[in-house]
C-alpha cells in the first residue's frame, strides 16, 4: 500500500512539473475566484456584523451623562418619547452594553478594565425627514452627554450599505465568472498533462495498473492546484482584512477595534473549498482520456 | 494433457454496420503453445490480441482467458486481467527519457511492487531478455532489437503466463527480428504461451510454430506447427533462399486485397 502512495504522490509531482505556465494560471486564477467568492463573502460578513453594531436609519442611541439617576433618565426618556417623529424609546443598561461589547470583541482588552459605557436610550423614529429636527432636541436635553451625547449614523449606515452592495456584486458576479475560469483552466491543465503523460499512462494501462495508480495523480494534481490557490487565497483575504480595519478607523469609527481574524478558519475553509473545487475539475478533465483501453 | 488458455468463441467485433472487424471467429490457444495470427493489413490479426487485452470488446460471442470469460468484463476488471498477460506493442513504448533500467522499474513500480522488489527483479528480468548489459542506456541509444527487448522484458514485470506480440518484428531488420523471435521461443519453451501477430511472412515460415491466418476478418488457415523446418533453416541465420511455403498460397497479398 505504501509501495502504492509513494508511486502515485511521485507520479502526481511529476504531473505538476510539466506545464507550468499552465498550472501557474490554474492557480493564480483559483487564487482570484476563491479570493472573491470566499474573501468577499468574509468581508461581506465583517461588514455586515459592524452595520448590525451601529444604529439604523431608524435608530439613534442617546448617551447620558456620568452620574444621572434612573430617576433623571426615565424622566429624559419620557420627553423624548413625547417629541414628533419618535416612536418608541427603551433604555439600555450600561452594565448590558459593557458585557454585550465584551462578548462580541473577545479580545483580552477589556480584561480588569472598569466599564467605561454610559447608560443609554436606544430612540427608534417613525419618521425620518423628522430624525434631524429630534437630533438637536435630544442635545438640549440636560442629562443627555454634551458630547457625542447622540449616535445617529445614517450617512455611515448609506456608507456600510454601500460597501456591503459592492462587495455582494463584486464577489457574485466577478468571482463566479472566475470561478468558472478557474475550473475550466484546472480542466485545461490536467488535459495537458494527460496528454504529456499519454505514454506513461499506456504503459501503466499495458502492465495492469489498477485504476487509482492511474487516475490519482491527476486528481491530486488538480487538488494541489486547488490548495495552492486557496493559500494565495487567503493571503488576499488577510489583506482585505487588514484594509477594511484601517478603512472603518480612518473614515468612520476611530475607536473600531476589530475581532481577532479567525486564520484558521478562514484558512482552513478556503483550502477545502480550493482542494474539493480541484478534484472534481480534474475528474471532469480525467474521466475520458484515463479510460482504461 | 492440454488446456485451453485463450480461446475465441464465435467472436465478432463490428466497429459500425458497416465495418466488421472480425466476424464469427473461432481460435483456441492452448497454455504452452506458441501461435502467429498471420495476415495482410486489416484481417483482424491486431484485433484478435486486443480482444484479449481488452482494449476491444466483442459484438457478439465470447473470449475466454483460463476458462474464465473476459469478454464482457467491467472497466475495473480489466487491470487484473491484464496482470495475467504481458503485452508487447508494436511502437515498442518506452519511455525516452528513462534508462532501460527504469523502463521496466517504472512498470513494476505502477503495478505496485516494493522498491525492493524492483531492485531484485529487474536485473533478472534484464537477463531473461539479454539486455543487461545495456540496462544504463536510454531507448536512443538502443538498436530496434534492444528496443524489443526492453518492451518485452517490461511485459514480463507481472510474469505473465501469456505473452502478447503484435508486429514485434514490423520495425526491424530480418537479423534482429530472428533476435527477438530467439528470444519469445525462448520464453515458450520455458513455459509462457505466446500469441504474435505478424505480417513477417519470413519470420513466421521460418520459425515453423502453429500459424493462424486471418483474412477480413476471418479464419482462413489453421496450420499446426511443424518443427522440421526449424531444421531446414536455423533462426539465427537469415536466409533468402526461401522453399515456397503453402501458407504463403493462402495468404492473399494486398493487392489482391485492395
Amino acid at each position: 500500500m505504501l509501495n502504492r502512495i509513494e508511486f502515485v504522490i511521485s507520479e502526481a509531482l511529476v504531473a505538476l512539473s510539466r506545464n507550468r505556465l499552465m498550472t501557474l494560471a490554474a492557480v493564480s486564477t483559483v487564487a482570484v475566484a476563491l479570493f472573491l467568492f470566499g474573501g468577499m463573502g468574509y468581508a461581506y460578513y465583517r461588514v455586515d456584523k459592524y452595520a448590525q453594531t451601529i444604529p439604523g436609519k431608524f435608530k439613534m442611541l442617546v448617551y447620558m451623562r456620568d452620574g444621572a439617576t434612573k430617576r433623571q433618565i426615565s424622566d429624559t426618556a419620557k420627553q423624548i418619547r413625547a417629541m414628533d417623529g419618535v416612536s418608541t424609546v427603551h433604555l439600555v443598561p450600561k452594565g448590558m452594553a459593557w458585557e454585550k461589547w465584551k462578548i462580541e470583541h473577545r479580545s483580552g482588552l477589556t480584561e480588569g478594565v472598569d466599564n467605561p459605557l454610559p447608560d443609554a436610550l436606544k430612540v427608534v423614529l417613525s419618521d425620518l425627514g423628522k430624525s434631524e429636527r429630534v437630533v438637536t432636541s435630544i442635545e438640549q436635553l440636560p442629562v443627555v452627554a454634551p458630547e457625542n451625547g447622540v449616535r445617529y449614523m445614517k450617512d455611515e449606515q448609506n456608507f456600510v450599505e454601500g460597501l456591503l452592495t459592492i462587495l455582494r456584486g463584486v464577489g457574485i458576479i466577478v468571482g463566479g465568472i472566475l470561478f468558472v475560469t478557474a475550473g475550466m483552466l484546472i480542466y485545461n491543465a490536467i488535459r495537458l498533462t494527460v496528454l504529456s503523460r499519454r505514454l506513461e499512462i499506456r504503459i501503466m494501462q499495458l502492465v495492469g495498473a489498477s485504476r487509482g495508480t492511474v487516475y490519482i495523480p491527476f486528481l491530486i494534481e488538480g487538488m494541489l492546484q486547488g490548495v495552492i490557490g486557496a493559500i494565495v487565497a487567503s493571503g488576499l483575504v488577510v489583506a482585505v482584512y487588514a484594509a477594511f480595519n484601517w478603512l472603518v478607523q480612518t473614515r468612520i469609527d476611530a475607536g473600531y477595534i476589530a475581532s481577532a481574524f479567525p486564520y484558521s478558519e478562514v484558512i482552513g475553509m478556503l483550502c477545502t473549498a480550493g482542494a474539493t473545487y480541484g478534484i472534481l475539475c480534474s475528474i471532469l478533465a480525467v474521466r475520458a482520456p484515463l479510460k482504461y483501453r | 494433457m492440454q488446456s485451453p488458455h485463450l480461446s475465441f468463441e464465435n467472436v465478432e467485433v463490428k466497429y459500425t454496420d458497416l465495418v466488421y472487424g472480425l466476424g464469427e471467429v473461432t481460435l483456441v490457444v492452448q497454455s504452452g503453445e506458441f501461435v502467429f495470427l498471420t495476415g495482410p493489413s486489416g484481417a483482424g490479426k491486431s484485433t484478435l490480441l486486443k480482444l484479449a487485452t481488452k482494449e476491444v470488446q466483442p459484438t457478439s460471442g465470447g473470449v475466454l482467458l483460463n476458462g474464465r470469460e473476459i469478454g464482457h468484463v467491467k472497466a475495473r476488471e480489466v487491470p487484473a486481467i491484464r496482470r495475467e498477460m504481458g503485452i508487447v506493442p508494436q511502437d515498442f513504448a518506452l519511455l525516452p527519457r528513462k534508462r532501460v533500467y527504469e523502463n521496466v522499474a517504472y512498470a513494476m513500480r505502477a503495478v505496485g511492487n516494493s522498491k525492493k522488489e524492483v531492485r531484485r527483479r529487474v536485473p533478472e528480468i534484464l537477463q531473461q531478455v539479454h539486455i543487461a548489459h545495456r540496462a544504463d542506456a536510454f531507448p536512443h541509444e538502443l538498436s530496434g532489437g534492444e528496443q524489443q527487448r526492453v518492451a518485452i522484458g517490461r511485459a514480463l514485470v507481472n510474469d505473465p503466463p501469456l505473452l502478447l506480440a503484435d508486429e514485434p518484428t514490423g520495425n526491424l531488420d530480418p537479423e534482429q527480428s530472428w533476435e527477438i523471435m530467439d528470444l519469445l521461443k525462448e520464453l515458450n519453451r520455458n513455459g509462457t504461451t505466446v500469441v504474435v501477430a505478424s505480417h513477417d511472412m519470413m519470420v513466421v515460415t521460418r520459425m515453423g510454430e502453429r500459424v493462424v491466418s486471418l483474412n477480413q476478418g476471418q479464419i482462413v488457415a489453421d496450420m499446426a506447427a511443424t518443427s522440421n523446418l526449424q531444421d531446414v533453416l536455423p533462426m539465427n541465420l537469415p536466409n533468402d533462399d526461401w522453399p515456397e511455403m503453402p501458407l504463403l498460397e493462402t495468404v492473399p497479398s494486398e493487392e489482391e486485397n485492395a
